[in-house]
């Protein structure tokens, strides 16, 4: 999910920039050396996954995977999340440049969200706790993104409150389905390797 | 899907130093993004539009991947002719659409046209790999740098091993479908593709102890500027002034 | 008999929330000597060699490398230095930009100057076959290319020895032929795991087998 270029308003960027900034600023401190290729891989592959298309009713759709992003990364998924989008307006122009902090800032709040609420019960022994967190993880993810550039694009003027209630309106399958595929891929992770669970620390 | 379509060439465009494209990206698209005068903006169609000309790029690929950044914008010229408030052009029904809401849908479109050819005009004429160098030598900071150009060098590594899992399960029969079944597998794909590329990560990290890392990473290449690249700065420079000017004529 | 260079006394290892994989293994390696190592999947070669570069803690037992015990990080950094080990899969050991860095990349970790950097790159692009290509990124090498650049950079460190773990795979004939030749060079003392028993018989004077956590003699 991104904001095109050419649509919100100067303060709307910059505002959008700096708080991203400050993110990937906090994000790339945290990251040790030794996790460095371990942050790098791991967003290869949230990357690899969100290019795959779901069969949606007469749709497909492809996966966000922000909130699981977060509950994988941590605070490393700011800096992750700005290259990602970097790499994907160099390699096929979708988002942009002056948009990169907006689209980092409205996919990375809600996966350190996701994170701080979700990680410590990826941990407990509960898989059922595991499976719910997951759900919600995934829901989560997409439906505060979906908030967040509804309330960039009427920061940016009122005429966009429509198109504001659409972006939300349309992203609610996608998050129903993303809460459902999070909770699955968790019970695959939990079981072989339940330490990528929690964060890159 | 992740080949660097637009990277290979020998116009002046891919020859010129990407150090001074990746300033001219940002430069030229935060000008044109805040910009609602018209002559800027249509200069900056017009110049944008010309710098691709130069990079003698494949037009179909081009036409391609404008068409897919437009889907948007067409959203937009369903819904803004119609709630900017404004002088009435027309009614259709029970729809007002107004004069404002179209010139400010039409903005939009072409700063957003605008900007994404910059993109493809500066930033993919060069390969990610002549960008990591670029970004280095801009100072980026190393950790930035580094972990930008692993993800995209993995992306390459793990996307093969994507199309593997992918295939296995079709030679088994598997077709995709709205059903939790369907969504279970790829969770499965999706899983598997995340525990690989941990344990992946985890061997990356051993190689590099073996081969001495001590966290430091070294990107070599030197850029150096060319007469071209003097040349570019000239102009681009030239041009950048004349789009301030017309910006804060209109302003003032 | 020649200086013992590897030594493992006792080693016990195994990964969390598994069985045991290696239990009470001994091995020996003596300077000079061209070992085979083998075993069926998942029996613990390529974990084998992670212990002795270090990369692996072992629970129990001790090593003995170069005639020092090893125990902590700083041990095996020298360790590492005079050890090479090609790993089982070329793409965890390309992480650099491009051929040329790849190979230049623990050199400039040892502190090696310019200029001593350029001959090495130039000399290894030449025993491995990719001359032409240093500028190239690793990852648009082909599978065979990307092995023997893999070859290229733990030969550019000049180690003592060479854990090499399955080197053959994705090589093709004359790959596998150029291999052969560059471990035919004299001064190389080696362990090699692979699968392939006739491989191994053209490359090594003794081949071994894992098997239920031990190192046995191979006989076939
Ligand atoms: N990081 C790890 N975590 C858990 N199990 C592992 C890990 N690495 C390897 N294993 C398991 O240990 C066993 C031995 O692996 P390995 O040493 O790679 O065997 P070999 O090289 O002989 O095929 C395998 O069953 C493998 O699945
Ligand atoms: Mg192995």
């Amino acid at each position: 999910m991104h904001i095109s270029e050419g649509v919100l308003s100067a303060p709307a960027l910059i505002g959008g920039a700096s708080a991203a900034a400050a993110g990937i600023g906090f994000g790339i401190k945290k990251i040790k050396d030794e996790d460095l290729p371990k942050v790098a891989v791991l967003s290869s592959a949230l990357f690899v996954a969100s290019l795959i298309h779901i069969p949606l009713g007469p749709a497909s759709v492809h996966l966000i995977l922000n909130g699981l992003a977060g509950l994988i990364l941590g605070w490393s998924v700011f800096p992750a999340l700005f290259l990602a989008l970097l790499l994907q307006a160099i390699l096929f122009q979708f988002g942009g440049l002056t948009t990169l902090g907006v689209n980092t800032l409205t996919m990375g709040l809600p996966a350190i969200l996701c994170f701080y609420l979700f990680s410590k019960s990826m941990r407990s022994k509960s898989d059922v706790l595991a499976i719910i967190s997951g759900f919600l993880t995934g829901v989560l993810g997409v439906f505060l993104a979906s908030i967040l550039v509804a309330l960039f694009l009427v920061t940016t003027g009122e005429a966009f409150l429509n198109v504001a209630k659409l972006v939300i309106i349309a992203h609610i399958p996608v998050m129903i389905l993303e809460g459902i595929i999070t909770s699955f891929i968790i019970v695959v992770i939990k079981k072989i390797r339940p330490e990528i669970l929690g964060g890159v620390e | 899907m992740i080949e660097e379509r637009f990277s290979k060439g020998d116009s002046i465009i891919h020859k010129l130093d990407p150090r001074i494209k990746i300033i001219y990206a940002f430069l030229f698209s935060i000008i044109m993004a805040v910009s609602a005068n018209p002559l800027v903006l249509t200069s900056g169609f017009v110049f944008s539009l010309a710098l691709v000309f130069l990079a003698r790029l494949e037009f179909k690929e081009i036409l391609k991947r404008l068409f897919l950044v437009n889907i948007f914008i067409l959203l937009l010229w369903l819904i803004l002719p119609l709630s900017v408030p404004g002088k009435l052009l027309f009614s259709i029904w029970k729809l007002h659409i107004t004069q404002e809401g179209i010139i400010y849908a039409f903005q939009i479109t072409v700063r957003c046209n605008t900007i994404v050819l910059a993109i493809i005009a500066f930033l993919s004429t060069s390969s990610i790999l002549n960008l990591t160098y670029a970004l280095k030598s801009l100072r980026i900071p190393d950790k930035m740098v580094y972990l930008f150009f692993l993800i995209y060098r993995y992306i390459f590594t793990l996307l093969k091993e994507y199309r593997r899992l992918e295939n296995a399960l079709k030679i088994r029969g598997f077709i995709p479908k709205t059903s939790l079944q369907t969504y279970r597998v790829y969770a499965y794909l999706t899983g598997t593709l995340l525990i690989r590329s941990y344990d992946r990560a985890e061997q990356i990290y051993r190689a590099m102890l073996c081969r001495g890392f001590t966290g430091k990473f070294w990107v070599l290449n030197k850029n150096s500027f060319k007469k071209t690249d003097i040349l570019s700065i000239g102009i681009f420079g030239i041009y950048i002034t004349l789009l301030l000017f017309l910006q804060w004529m209109k302003s003032s | 008999m020649d200086e013992v260079l590897v030594n493992l006394k006792n080693i016990t290892f195994g990964y969390p929330s598994r069985p045991k994989l290696l239990k009470d293994l001994n091995f020996t390696f003596h300077k000079g000597e061209r070992i085979g190592l083998t075993g069926h999947n998942g029996s613990g070669k390529t974990t084998l060699l992670h212990i002795i570069m270090g990369l692996l803690k072992p629970f129990d037992g001790e090593i003995e490398i170069f005639g020092k015990a090893r125990k902590n990080e700083e041990d095996f950094r020298e360790v590492r230095k005079r050890i090479g080990l090609l790993f089982q899969n070329s793409d965890d050991q390309l992480f650099c930009p491009s051929v040329y860095e790849e190979i230049a990349f623990a050199p400039l970790n040892f502190g090696k100057s310019k200029e001593e950097i350029k001959r090495v790159v130039r000399r290894i692009l030449n025993l491995v076959g990719l001359e032409g290509l240093e500028k190239m990124p690793p990852y648009h090498l082909s599978g065979g290319e990307k092995r023997r650049l893999a070859l290229g950079t733990v030969l550019a460190m000049e180690p003592e020895i060479l854990l090499l773990d399955e080197p053959t795979l994705e090589l093709d004939e004359d790959g596998v032929q150029k291999l052969m030749d560059i471990l035919r060079k004299p001064h190389f003392s080696y362990i090699v795991v692979s699968q392939d028993i006739n491989f191994l018989k053209k490359v090594t004077d003794s081949i071994h087998i894992i098997n239920d956590g031990k190192i046995k003699k191979y006989n076939s």
